[in-house]
């Protein structure tokens, strides 16, 4: 096809609003390439570039020459909303399909069907769902002119950001026939990623790569271990810090927390992940408005997300690779003289990094069960009915059937909603590759603990670790902002770490397959189940979660601390109908342990003690089993309640730890049963991963 | 392990094959036999391969719109991505698959069927048992117990002499056929007319698939249904992949089974055909005799077997095979 500059030109005006827009140097290029169709195209460009524009002029002028529409494939596709509304003001259609949208699935299909829709864009997940690829993806496929493959680097081993769907992309790149136009495009390649992609994509793949300096950005590194150190050093600065911007955290849990900190110090910011849901698009709207100080935010709030003007991207916690870092710092300061790219690194960064190292592959251990128990089966199980015949969390279940099932060939396939075993063992690939990927999440781990430890020169360091080059490196200009906490600050952050109590809800169903041995399936009764209940802490946490551990596995007894924590805590609670009396779960193997804490917290909140309930069977720990039935079943017929009758007012009951909520459930159960008031639990820790 | 498709595999694969991945609807534009094997013609005369087809940039050769329209190439062609979704949901499934011009492809096919084999086979299990050639057992669907009986017994002794039995693996005397034979440990060969997919994960199959006892192919996509035009048509691949063919039973003048042995002792002439002399022989059985087809000599040891299977020319019908055989040594 012959490409036309001055159309393209014509769209690159209509997009940006501008009269006389000009295109960056090695966009016009990029698009004449993708129109012309000679060969597969890579475009290395940090974000903020404008790949985007490249992309959608290229299928515009593809579409007016009558053909097909464009697939974009992303892991990102919840961010590009600010990308698709400048593709419609240069009249290009694009919708996404995910998850989310399914209602839209048929209404959609129909306009694809008429030919209206421009460019589709999508997960790398949908591409491996058989339902979408038979009800949506089978209209298209056939029709399509130009596959656009973002966050190409993921498509690589090599790259920081390993996401297992890329391997099924992967492949099917690699079965492309030489007539279809690709381009890909990713913010960072290093050498060896960039070699990958060449294998992957064809020998003739063409790359345009820009720079990887951003010099406009202010680096500096603090290590404040303690949580509530970081808390009182982001109250004191953020307020200060000249525009808006994001602060990182490792997990869904910290981002709620930072938030609620924050907010507690009269600063307006508000948490922003994956469990965000709904409200995703108002808050990025919030932040690009500057109507909030700064958005607390997962890794959710990732590439594609476009604000040039923003000023200081903070980090709580200290992410696991150089690559990821940049990524994520580069997002300040694109439109700005200067930004800020703090990031602070405390002790339980290397805990948590780890824990995502090592949950990223199954063991052998995991997969041998697995396929074990699909194969006594012949018809295949499903999901649920995996969890109710193995011993491992359905998070591990599920990580096991997605790696396994997109290894080519695999040992497992589905059909229908169940796996099935396929001809094929899985290949020693998998475990060599697993090692491998391990083995350099660890190496990028101790890079990135080199970055936290550097006194200067940080954006020569992340250029150089990328394979760019620091010749001409310039850096921001703004003061270096004080490693210091104000002690007060740091005293009230204790004190809030110390007060977050989460409610739990009760269990509202009995497990799959019921409980054999109480006789139970199906519903609970309202009148059986227990109240939302309350957790004074998070297992290991830097409020009280550490005096819980220490209390159960040094000091085999809970401090006073903690009685005088629970009691403030119910006070403040306060459930409705007043509490008349106090149980505990009991335990064959700690015998006294709750007992004794209940019996303190009872005393101090003036109601009575009544240990009734009564272990009959030594059971494994439930912390043992590893998924929610696996849990139901442990419980199951191990507890009956030994003196009759109980007070009919409500009843506090307590125990240590709380994860799946099946002893909770069953002990409600049975003292509902037997004659109790409502039943409101307390537990001292939750449990189970973050 | 991910099997690299060459451009030539892939030109056949977007001209020819319906790419099922959920539902289709480009089924009816694809080439027809007779449409393939003219492009075949076409590209031999111009010393082009397939792959040529697909060179980026390259316009559409004025010469093949007499083959077929430039928009309905342009739509076929332009399937790439279904293309490779496609391959790419076999390969996981451990389904691998030969192009007409792939080394890989069945030898004897190629040299049996010359230009009317099929653009693509689709297979599941080890490529090789593929071309041991062996016994091919043809039958009909519906068969009382004792020609079950005597069918498995037939493909025990194939099992028994260390070759391979092929047959279509469908329901009657093709599975009780290579019943006969894996379950004596020997090796078999099934031609499928549909769902090679459905086949492939079946668990019975799974272990004699894993340890190279039972290979499965088909000309037809992997996701293809059932269809009678299908059927007929896979019965000639059976006769090519063996060396001798023995037909159990028959209708007279119409099935599958008749239609398949007619086209060999009539026309096509690719092993020698027996049937059955055991037992209720049939009108069916007895006109195919008629036609050339030869008594099976129920072979009492492995030694006598395997002559069965070597037998060369025997009686009226094997002069024109012979002139056949010799032209296919070129």
């Amino acid at each position: 096809m012959i490409y036309d500059p001055s159309r393209a030109l014509q769209l690159l005006s209509l997009s940006c609003g501008v009269a006389n827009a000009a295109f960056r140097k090695g966009q016009q290029e990029a698009i004449q390439h993708i129109v012309e169709g000679h060969t597969r195209l890579l475009v290395v460009q940090k974000t903020g570039w404008g790949k985007s524009l490249v992309y959608f002029i290229a299928t515009r002028l593809l579409r007016e020459a009558g053909h097909g529409p464009a697939l974009l494939i992303s892991p990102l596709l919840a961010l590009m909303r600010n990308q698709i509304a400048a593709a419609e003001r240069m009249g290009v259609h694009a919708v996404t399909i995910n998850s989310d949208n399914q209602e839209d699935w048929t209404n959609l299909e129909t306009r694809i069907g008429l030919n209206e829709v421009d460019i589709i864009l999508i997960s790398p997940e949908r591409l491996a769902n058989e339902r979408f690829r038979s009800k949506v993806l089978a209209g298209i496929a056939s029709r399509i002119s130009l596959l656009v493959i973002d966050e190409a680097h993921c498509i690589s081993d090599w790259g920081h950001d390993f996401r297992p769907h890329y391997r099924l992309l992967e492949r099917i790149a690699r079965t492309l026939p030489g007539n279809l136009r690709l381009l890909a495009t990713t913010a960072t390649a290093n050498n060896r990623v960039m070699d990958d992609l060449r294998l992957v994509l064809g020998p003739g793949l063409e790359a345009s790569r820009g720079d990887l300096n951003r010099p406009s950005l202010t680096l500096q590194t603090i290590r404040l271990p303690d949580q509530a150190e970081r808390l009182a050093w982001l109250a004191e600065k953020v307020p200060v810090l000249a525009g808006n911007g994001i602060i990182y955290t490792l997990t869904v849990r910290d981002a709620n927390q930072v938030a609620n900190w924050l907010k507690s110090c009269g600063i307006n910011v508000e948490s922003y992940t994956g469990e965000t849901g709904y409200r995703r698009p108002e808050l990025e709207q919030a932040l690009l408005n500057n109507r909030v100080k700064a958005l607390v935010a997962t890794t959710a709030l990732g590439m594609g997300f476009d604000k040039p003007d923003l000023a200081f991207v903070i980090h709580y916690q200290s992410p696991g690779s150089v690559v990821a870092y940049y990524q994520q710092v580069g997002r300040a300061g694109r439109a700005l003289d200067s930004a800020y790219g703090i990031l602070l690194s405390g002790e339980e960064d290397t805990e948590i990094t780890d824990y995502f190292i090592e949950s990223a592959f199954p063991t052998r251990e995991d997969v041998k069960v697995v396929l074990e128990a699909i194969e006594r089966v012949s018809a295949g199980l499903s999901v649920q009915e995996l969890m109710a015949r193995v011993n491992l969390s359905r998070g591990r279940i599920q990580t096991t059937i997605d790696l396994v099932s997109l290894e080519s060939p695999a040992p497992i396939a589905k059909l229908g909603t169940k796996w099935q075993l396929t001809a094929a063992k899985l290949s020693e690939d998998f475990w060599q590759r697993a090692e491998r990927l391990t083995e350099l999440r660890r190496v990028e781990q101790r890079q990135m603990q080199e970055y936290v430890s550097l006194k200067s020169g940080h954006m020569d360091f992340l250029i150089r670790a990328l394979d760019g080059n620091p010749s001409d490196t310039h850096t921001g200009e703004l003061p270096l902002l004080s490693t210091a906490t104000d002690a007060a600050l740091v005293h009230k952050a204790v004190d809030f770490l110390r007060r977050t109590s989460l409610p739990f809800e009760p269990r509202k169903q009995w497990p799959t397959g019921g409980m054999p041995l109480y006789g139970l399936r199906g519903r609970i009764p309202a009148e059986r189940q227990a109240q939302t209940g309350r957790v004074l802490s998070v297992w290991g946490d830097a409020g009280w979660g550490r005096l819980v551990r220490e209390g159960k596995y040094r000091d085999f007894r809970f401090s006073d601390d903690l009685v005088r924590a629970c009691e403030s805590l119910v006070r403040k609670w306060n459930p409705q109908p007043r509490l008349t009396w106090i149980t505990c779960v009991p335990s064959l193997r700690h015998p006294d342990l709750v007992p004794d804490f209940a019996e303190r917290l009872a005393t101090l909140l003036g109601l009575p003690f009544r240990p009734v309930l009564r272990k009959t069977d030594d059971r494994p720990e439930q912390k043992s089993m590893a998924n929610s039935t696996q849990q139901a079943r442990n419980i199951d017929g191990s507890l009956t309640i030994d003196q009759r009758p109980l007070p009919s007012g409500s009843v506090l009951l307590i125990d240590d730890m709380v994860d799946s909520r099946w002893t909770m459930t069953v002990a409600a159960w049975l003292l509902r049963k037997h004659g109790s008031g409502d039943v409101f639990p307390l537990a001292l820790a939750l449990t189970g991963q973050m | 392990m991910t099997i690299s498709l060459s451009p030539d595999t892939q030109a056949l694969l977007l001209l020819t094959a319906p790419l099922i991945a959920g539902r289709t609807d480009t089924s009816s534009e694809l080439l027809t036999a007779g449409e393939y094997q003219r492009l075949a013609r076409f590209l031999i005369q111009i010393d082009r391969q397939p792959g040529d087809l697909l060179s980026p940039g390259r316009e559409f050769s004025n010469d093949l719109k007499t083959i077929i329209d430039a928009d309905r190439f342009a739509r076929l062609v332009n399937r790439g991505f279904q293309l490779a979704q496609a391959v790419e949901r076999w390969q996981a499934r451990a389904i691998w698959l030969a192009g007409q011009t792939d080394e890989e492809y069945p030898k004897r096919l190629k040299q049996r069927l010359k230009e009317s084999s099929p653009p693509i086979i689709y297979g599941c299990g080890d490529r090789a048992i593929i071309e041991t050639g062996g016994l091919a057992v043809v039958g009909s669907r519906d068969v009382d117990s004792w020609l079950v009986d005597y069918t498995v017994a037939i493909g025990r002794e194939t099992a028994r002499a260390k070759r391979t039995l092929v047959s279509g693996g469908a329901r009657g005397i093709d599975q009780a056929a290579m019943r006969g034979a894996l379950e004596a440990g020997g090796n078999a060969t099934g031609v499928l007319a549909d769902s090679l997919e459905r086949a492939a994960l079946n668990r019975e199959h799974r272990n004699l698939l894993m340890e190279s006892k039972l290979a499965l192919i088909s000309p037809y996509d992997p996701s293809a249904g059932f269809n009678i035009g299908h059927a007929m048509q896979r019965n000639k691949l059976i006769y090519a992949l063996a060396d001798a063919a023995l037909v159990v039973n028959s209708d007279y003048e119409k099935g599958g089974t008749w239609a398949g042995a007619v086209e060999q002792l009539d026309k096509l002439h690719f092993v020698p055909v027996y049937v059955r002399t055991e037992g209720e022989t049939g009108q069916g059985l007895e006109a195919l005799r008629r036609k050339g087809a030869l008594p099976w000599p129920n072979p009492a040891t492995p030694e006598a077997f395997v002559e069965a299977l070597t037998v060369r020319t025997n009686g009226s019908g094997e002069s024109s095979r012979s002139q056949q055989l010799s032209l296919l040594e070129t």
